[in-house]
């Protein structure tokens, strides 16, 4: 079964869609959530703690977070983390690009906790 | 993103960017000039090319009177420095109330979590102890309540999706802006043009990546699309 107090790091330039993430998170049971609006400030969060599971927006300033997947996979601690895309780009291109980056699962927005459950199921388990 | 820059300011800045690229009107007069006056010099004695080319000229001459007297009564200088930035202002401020709306919204759904909790933890050590069935009933509604909130949570997607739909128009409505603004610089219809500093350039020309907004209904892939995508790549 799943750990439900795992380390989330939820990735959003916006506010509002960070707190929509972190509220159907704690709705699933998860209590141990925290937030970067940006890639670049995800990544120093990445360095100085550590995280069991990354959920991304893709269109962020600084550092996409395509980039910061890319970023991840190359990385030997993060190498094999969970990642999941949540963003508003359905383009078949996208999905591709994002699982040639080594995505996890991805979520098109908009989106409701039934989808989220389900996507978290297949990267870290049942719960 | 809003454009707090001057209608100079921002000729300047195409000018930098497009250098190059663009021939101002009166550079278009001086190679005329310079071309009839070659042509005046070589053609003596050949009439019949040079009256043509002449015509042809003179014709190009007027196209280019014609078109800046039109810019001209339009104003297109107004439409560049005035009307489009107020309608780029006025998307922004969609965007900010949106987002405001939306905390607002998120805010009393977290109050509502947290009478929830409240009212269990009183009704769990009430003293003497609620009946059982009673108890369970409560812990249902609130459950049921708390389902609510949640679908509440999941409906404020809608202003990501506004955000990116109006960032979407606004850069549509720059490219406009900046179409017009090389009609206003070609056409010669403004003067003393400054140059921009290097932190205006730089606001400018960032984000650019971001306005891509999402896709709309019927367009691009939806949620068991790319499930079915993931099923076969991953």
């Amino acid at each position: 079964m799943v750990d439900k107090n795992m380390r989330i790091l939820v990735v959003d330039d916006a506010l509002t869609m960070r707190r929509i993430v972190i509220n159907l998170l704690r709705q699933l049971g998860f209590t141990n959530m925290n937030e970067a609006d940006d890639g670049t400030t995800a990544w120093e969060k990445l360095q100085s703690e550590t995280f069991d599971l990354i959920i991304s927006d893709w269109n962020m300033p600084k550092m996409t977070g395509i980039d910061l997947l890319r970023k991840v996979r190359a990385d030997a601690k993060y190498g094999r983390t969970p990642f999941i895309m949540v963003t508003a780009e359905g383009k078949r291109e996208n999905v591709i690009t994002a699982v040639q980056a080594g995505v996890s699962n991805y979520i098109v927005k908009p989106f409701n906790a039934a989808t989220l459950k389900e996507k978290l199921v297949k990267v870290v388990g049942d719960f | 993103m809003t454009n707090k820059i001057s209608l100079m300011e921002r000729i300047a800045l195409l000018e930098q960017t497009q250098q190059g690229q663009m021939i101002p009107a009166e550079e278009v007069w001086k190679l005329l000039d310079s071309v009839k006056e070659m042509f005046g010099e070589k053609t003596d004695g050949v009439h019949g090319h040079s009256s043509e080319l002449y015509r042809e000229l003179g014709e190009l001459a007027k196209f280019i009177n014609s078109a800046k007297k039109e810019l001209q009564e339009v104003k297109a200088s107004n439409i560049a420095d005035e009307h489009l930035p107020n309608a780029t202002n006025h998307l922004d401020a969609i965007v900010q109330m949106t987002e405001q709306a939306t905390g607002r919204i998120m805010d009393e759904c977290d109050q509502i979590g947290n009478f929830h909790n409240d009212v269990k933890e009183r009704l769990l050590s009430a003293d003497p102890a609620i009946d059982p069935n009673i108890l369970m009933g409560v812990d249902d509604a609130l459950n049921q309540a708390q389902t609510s909130v949640t679908h509440i949570f999941e409906a404020c997607n809608f202003q990501d999706i506004t955000v990116q739909r109006v960032q979407k128009v606004v850069k549509a409505l720059q490219e406009i802006e900046r179409q017009v603004l090389r009609m206003v610089v070609v056409f010669g219809l403004v003067e003393n043009q400054s140059k921009l500093d290097e932190a205006t350039r730089q606001e400018l020309t960032e984000d650019v990546a971001l306005l891509q907004g999402p896709q709309l209904a019927g367009q691009g892939l939806e949620q068991d699309d790319i499930d079915a995508i993931l099923a076969k790549l991953l």
